[in-house]
């Protein structure tokens, strides 16, 4: 039984799972959608009441009935290097290979209906409200006037993007950024608004969930760190990422969280405040994770590796190092 | 007329250094130029920043 896992050929973050699957002599097949039609190729049929389907991927064959789990980690745009590539291609090619794979019984990590609903981020705060985890107070909105008077109720900001995507032409980022006191919030009426009260964090903590177990960091911020300075991914380096505990609340309510949005996989960010609350900013459903591994020493990998073969443990929090 | 997020927008950061690895489709994974697998290599991970949870990213948002 294969494990087949989707994504580029640039991922050295997913080589840190193939090489355990390699290690306990599990096979394996990577392809990346892009390459569909040239470097990859599919077949199924449907003939007598049976289905019989194969997938190639460089030299390497798979049939479908052979595939144990299916990691959906980077994968390409379908078809995206293929000779003669356009949008009805893309299409052709999605609905072929996604189709193909949706019914043959493997395991997903994760599930595609499951990973498109968990991207939505106002779905995300309100299942983590559902499951018990501390959010801080939010809006979104086009509504100026409501961002202001929000902006009253809470006046330290931060201002996201809804969805998580960043604007491409020209490609640009959007870091979650500190709004300053008096901002004219008239802009708010030309595209939905994240704003959420800022959490005077004194760490962020990125928990990696993996099947039922929990692997958590924790990178403290430093003492004279820059308030302004909120979101993580542009923070100059500091203090690296350090195992840690997971309050027994909180693994109950990502149980809870998982569960519910039926994900394997799940990288969860939060803030902790001075008190040691953990505040739940936001779930991703592909998170990276070879940072946290890197730093922490954590198996992360391991552990993915474990659960695509079907030999994982029972779920346990683990804050080892 | 521009959204209020896009106020705070910055130029996404090009990743300036070219991989000193590449992909085996033997092996179906990175590897240094000397052979060795580059997932293996953490120190030179953390160096280039290729595991990290980033921002910006023209194909995916998950981080």
């Amino acid at each position: 039984m294969t494990v087949l896992i989707l994504t580029g050929e640039e991922d050295v973050t997913a080589d840190m799972v193939v090489a355990h699957l390699n290690a306990s002599s599990v096979p394996v097949v990577r392809l990346d959608p892009a390459d569909l039609t040239a470097g990859a190729a599919l077949s199924g049929e449907y003939v007598h009441g049976t289905f019989r389907g194969h997938l190639s991927s460089g030299e390497r064959l798979v049939s479908v009935e052979a595939i144990r789990a299916v990691w959906v980690r980077r994968p390409g745009v379908p078809a995206a290097r293929a000779a003669q590539p356009s949008a009805w291609l893309t299409q052709e090619t999605a609905q072929a290979l996604y189709g193909m794979l949706r019914d043959c019984g493997a395991r997903w990590m994760n599930d595609p209906d499951a990973a498109r609903r968990a991207r939505y981020k106002p779905w995300q705060l309100r299942l983590a409200q559902r499951c018990g985890l501390p959010v801080p107070a939010t809006l979104i909105t086009t509504f100026p006037q409501a961002a202001r008077e929000f902006a009253e109720r809470f006046p330290d900001l931060v201002v996201k993007p809804v969805s998580g995507a960043h604007p491409q032409e020209p490609p640009r980022a959007v870091p979650t950024s500190r709004v300053a006191p008096g901002t004219d919030f008239a802009a708010v009426a030309y595209g939905p608004t994240l704003l959420q009260r800022r959490i005077a964090k004194r760490a962020d903590v990125r928990l990696t969930a993996v099947g039922g177990t929990l692997l958590a960091a924790r990178k403290e911020t430093a003492a004279d760190a820059d308030p302004d300075q909120v979101d993580v991914r542009f923070a100059p380096p500091g203090a690296p990422w350090r195992p840690a505990e997971v309050p027994r609340a909180v693994a109950r309510s990502v149980h809870a969280y998982l569960r519910r949005a039926r994900l394997a996989y799940g990288a969860f960010d939060f803030a902790e405040d001075a008190d040691g609350t953990w505040w739940f900013l936001e779930c991703n459903q592909s998170g990276q994770f070879g940072f946290v591994e890197v730093d922490t020493g954590q198996p992360i990998a391991r552990t993915i590796a474990e659960w695509l073969a079907g030999t994982a443990r029972p779920g346990t929090s683990v804050a080892e190092s | 007329m521009q959204p209020f997020a896009l106020n705070y927008a910055r130029p996404a950061v090009e990743r300036e250094a070219a991989t000193p690895y590449v992909y085996d489709a033997g092996l179906q994974l990175n590897v240094l130029l000397d052979g060795r697998i580059a997932a293996f290599d953490h120190a030179l991970l953390r160096e280039l920043g290729t595991t990290t949870s980033t921002a910006g990213s023209k194909t995916h948002f998950d981080d």
